[in-house]
């Protein structure tokens, strides 16, 4: 058969396709309207999974997993770097990294092995009569050491002022709670002599007398009246101990956003920018940032809004914060920059503030314009500052809170993830005080203490125990490592390590000393991270000569449900794909063996003029597939079409933390997917193939005889 | 076509042979004896037709002789070939080659043209060009009277332009032999006279052996011959004077 012929055949086959398609309309549409569909669905859910799937793979990558992590198989819990659901898992400790460093280091394609241990423990936020008390000791100390500067003497007012209305704020909230407690109770008697120092303090003859004898004074303060603020907090921190400096060269999303790095060596720590927005920011300031993010990212508008017209609100009620940090100096400056940005008359600071505060959709930007550029210069925005020193209280295994001192370098985040509670909740700190807090020793140490006890004629040392039985001889570790059972007083009750402290930041740490002790799991960063499974088995190969207990897990795995998301996402989408195509599958065969019934004569009268079975089959076949990649073809530009207005419009913005960890960035860009178009255009392929074949095959049935019949 | 047509049993002028035929078959629970016993056989360029009352037979008679199919027992022999012992796909390629086909119902495809329709028979054999195609397509609906309408679907045409159509289409492979299973029955008397005159031109011209089934004697009168048929069995052949084709050469494919 000449190529022209055969070309011409299949040509009429097309033709007779498409016209008995045009023909019925009303099926071919809705056959056509369901594969559209599925396409649709595989072209634009596979996409947004892939670009899910590659964010997450940068977020996690970039962030704390690497491409591998290795952890003590001996474990309880499987490694969960983001936290699993009954919160952080149980690791074994990997007792000396530095083995761990050089047999996995050594591993063709490993770029650093980072090590980490990952837990919570809790910060005391510090408490703002505690802070107004200690400047003020400090600025009566320079005056008593004979500084007469008008300035000191102008701040050194001001500050007393600022605790005296620091004491009347007091003053009025112990008043209202007076009244709701019960007059006959305990607690209403500590109430009543509470209630009798604070007025005392607030006397006028207190103040005057204040300037002859200023540490007597602040004495009484500090002990009598500090206690009193209840907000007084302590919050919970997240972080990774780890070898700040091979963290930061390995993970390079990493960002000091403001302060600086812990310098090389030393100790310090580094907090999550987005844990500090969360929990350690001026509420106020917080929500406007959050409103603002709301209406710039997520397009949202105030009007109509519930949630934002909440923080709104919650805004509005919520002054007292900052009006407390407002000594009557900055009070001033605040009511006259306000009168005359608001263009108020207001004369009362916090009508004005409150004024402020009321934003909607048209005001919003103003308001917030003028809060950051007259409110935010004269407030700590932070309860913690880089440059403090702050205290973390962890609890050991055995129960016991162990404490340590820490210097705050630097907020840090991790570039694209800025708004990511998963990722920006994370803070980092050196691995010495992370061994400190752990309590867990070294195992030198251990056998040198075991020798001890072994000398002494005492059993075999309890490892989880030793701690606690070594509590005397603490002072083994250069920091004060106190223990006391987990209570509130602990965690209030600490001011005093400051100075303990001091001598312990400037100290460097060698890299041996880093390296050689107790981690959790360590991070493996890859030259080539395309080559993840193979270098995964070199890894255990190499763990398994070595003999070192370790399990090795993709950074999918580590990330424990976080990493599973898109799995089961993925999962979900198939499913669906596979129920429509099942439908499509069903309806489609149904719709042509009708087809094919209702030809019965027509394809009868084509075998009796010379058709072979073939050409039938190919025929009915040729009009399924033709159905099929038309719409499939139909319906996967459709779902470009529409990834390009997604993309178009700037992608599908976070709306909220979780999907900013998702997206890898504040929106979700889609990249079409040339797989996802070619797994379309298959599957639809196969699908009306196999719908198809049956009522081909059907009609390969009909005889010619069948064109005989008379009836029409 | 290796389909020569060699001499069998010194028929060399038999376009068909029909030997001692039955054909039964099932309808229901009954065993229907279509054919029994029927011996026929037809000469080149003979313009003959199948009478009998409806029931009687005829139709069977062509389906055996178009290869539609197959007899109980007997043999038919077409263009020189044993029906019995041809595969489904060979008789397939019989019948696209050496035989035309005429409708009662006329079985165009709907949803092809006229000139579409006329072709696709030349689409299925292969071998010739577009030119080739279009000029014998033309050249054979110029012929049967319906040029004009190339273009045109089947559903804008008349039975009797349609009825048309269909010859075009059964001529257009130029075929040895055509059979037309009552090509007069859903048209009115006039048109089928048309069609009827117009076969027998085409006969006349080229030479094409054409068997047609009717029970109007009016059609009847025009064959050159007629074979009465009854029962299943053959009731008597009788030529009509006059109306005898001119016997020509076997006709001559490209």
């Amino acid at each position: 058969m000449a190529t022209q012929t055969r070309l011409a055949t299949g040509g009429v086959l097309l033709r007779i396709a498409f016209r008995n398609l045009l023909a019925s309309r009303a099926k071919t549409a809705i056959i056509g309207g369901i594969i559209l569909l599925g396409a649709v669905l595989v072209v634009v859910g596979s996409s947004l999974l892939d670009s899910f799937d590659s964010g997450m793979r940068r977020s996690i990558q970039g962030s704390l997993g690497g491409q591998l992590q290795v952890y003590d198989e001996r474990s309880k819990d499987p490694l969960a770097i983001y936290g699993g659901m009954m919160g952080e898992s149980d690791l074994h400790a990997i007792e000396d990294f530095a083995a761990v460093k050089k047999v996995i280091g050594a591993v063709p394609n490993v770029k650093a092995v980072v090590p980490m241990g990952i837990d919570q423990a809790m910060v005391s936020t510090g408490n703002l009569i505690d802070v107004t008390l200690a400047k003020l000791r400090e600025d009566a100390k320079k005056l008593a050491a004979g500084d007469a500067s008008p300035e000191l003497r102008q701040v050194y007012d001001s500050r007393k002022a600022h605790v005296r209305r620091i004491g009347e704020l007091l003053h009025e909230e112990l008043k209202s709670a007076q009244a709701i407690v019960d007059k006959s109770s305990k607690e209403y008697q500590e109430r009543v002599a509470e209630y009798a120092d604070l007025e005392r303090a607030l006397l006028p003859a207190f103040w005057d007398g204040f300037d002859a004898d200023p540490f007597g004074h602040l004495e009484f303060l500090e002990n009598r009246i500090a206690p009193l603020s209840s907000d007084t907090g302590f919050t919970f921190v997240r972080y990774a101990g780890t070898d700040l400096d091979a963290f930061a060269k390995g993970f390079d999303r990493l960002r000091v956003v403001e302060g600086k790095m812990v310098p090389s060596g030393q100790r310090g720590i580094l907090l999550g920018k987005w844990y500090a927005d969360e929990y350690l920011k001026l509420r106020v300031a917080h929500r406007f940032e959050k409103l603002k993010d709301a209406r710039q990212v997520g397009r949202r508008k105030i009007a109509g809004d519930e949630e934002l017209q909440r923080w709104v609100k919650e805004n509005q009620g919520q002054t007292r914060d900052l009006l407390l940090q407002l000594d009557p100096l900055k009070a001033q400056k605040a009511t006259a920059a306000l009168q005359k940005r608001l263009g108020s008359k207001t004369a009362e600071l916090p009508a004005l503030l409150g004024e402020l505060l009321k934003v909607d959709d048209a005001n919003f930007d103003e308001h917030y314009r003028i809060f950051q550029e007259e409110l935010v210069p004269l407030v700590q925005l932070y309860s913690i500052s880089v440059g403090d020193t702050i205290v973390i209280k962890a609890p050991t295994k055995t129960g016991y809170l162990k404490s340590v001192s820490a210097k705050v370098y630097g907020f840090i985040e991790f570039q694209g993830l800025e708004k990511s509670s998963l990722a920006g909740v994370m803070s980092l700190m050196d691995l010495t005080t992370w061994r400190d807090l752990y309590g867990h020793l070294t195992s030198e140490k251990a056998k040198e203490i075991a020798d001890l006890k072994a000398a002494a004629g005492l059993g075999e040392l309890d490892r989880d125990r030793a701690e606690a039985e070594l509590f005397g001889a603490a002072s083994a570790g250069p920091v004060e490592a106190k223990q006391s059972r987990l209570d509130e007083a602990v965690l209030v009750g600490e001011r005093d390590q400051r100075a303990v402290q001091r001598d312990l930041d400037g100290r460097r740490y060698t890299q041996a000393e880093i390296d050689e002790g107790v981690a959790l799991n360590a991070a493996v960063l890859l030259e080539d991270p395309t080559k993840l499974a193979a270098t995964q088995k070199a890894i255990e190969a190499a763990i398994q000569s070595a003999k070192l207990p370790l399990k090795v897990v993709t950074w999918q795995e580590a990330s424990g449900m976080v990493g599973q998301f898109v799995t089961l996402a993925r999962i979900v989408l198939w499913v669906a794909v596979l129920i429509i195509f099942a439908v499509a599958l069903v309806i489609i065969n149904n719709a042509m063996v009708m087809a094919t019934l209702q030809r019965v004569k027509e394809i009868g009268t084509m075998r009796a003029i010379g058709a072979q079975r073939r050409f039938v089959w190919v025929m009915l076949l040729v009009e399924t597939v033709a159905i099929g990649l038309f719409f499939g073809a139909l319906g996967s530009a459709l779902g470009v079409g529409l990834l390009q207005l997604i993309k178009s419009r700037g992608g599908i913005p976070a709306t909220n933390d979780q999907l900013y960890f998702f997206f890898s960035g504040p929106t979700l860009v889609p990249v079409v997917g040339g797989t996802s178009l070619l797994v379309a255009l298959v599957i639809v392929f196969l699908v009306s193939v196999a719908s198809g074949l049956y009522p081909a095959i059907l009609g390969t049935k009909v005889t010619p005889l069948e064109a005989m019949s008379s009836d029409d | 076509m290796a389909s020569t047509a060699a001499a069998v049993n010194g028929a060399a002028q038999s376009i068909i042979s029909v030997r001692d035929v039955s054909k039964d078959y099932l309808l229901g629970k009954t065993h229907v004896h279509a054919l029994r016993g029927v011996s026929l056989g037809v000469d080149r360029g003979e313009f003959l037709s199948i009478a009998g009352p409806s029931g009687s037979g005829k139709t069977t008679l062509l389906n055996l002789i178009g290869c539609v199919d197959t007899p109980t027992s007997g043999t038919v022999l077409v263009d020189g070939q044993d029906t019995s012992r041809l595969s489904e796909r060979a008789l397939t390629d019989l019948r696209l080659h050496r035989i035309g086909f005429i409708f009662q119902s006329f079985n165009l495809v709907q949803v092809l043209s006229v000139f579409q329709n006329v072709e696709f028979p030349l689409l299925l054999q292969g071998g010739l060009s577009q030119q080739e195609r279009s000029a014998r397509v033309n050249g054979l609906l110029e012929a049967v009277g319906i040029g004009e309408y190339a273009r045109h679907r089947p559903s804008e045409l008349s039975g009797g332009q349609r009825q048309r159509v269909a010859v075009a289409r059964a001529l257009v492979t130029r075929p040895a032999l055509v059979l037309a299973d009552e090509p007069t029955a859903n048209l009115d008397s006039a048109t089928g006279q048309n069609i009827i005159d117009l076969m027998r031109d085409m006969n006349r011209k080229d030479g094409t052996t054409f068997v047609f089934s009717t029970h109007d004697p009016k059609v009847m009168a025009h064959a050159s011959a007629i074979i009465r048929i009854a029962d299943g069995q053959i009731a008597g052949r009788e030529a009509v004077h006059g109306a005898r084709a001119e016997p020509a050469a076997a006709p001559v494919r490209s």
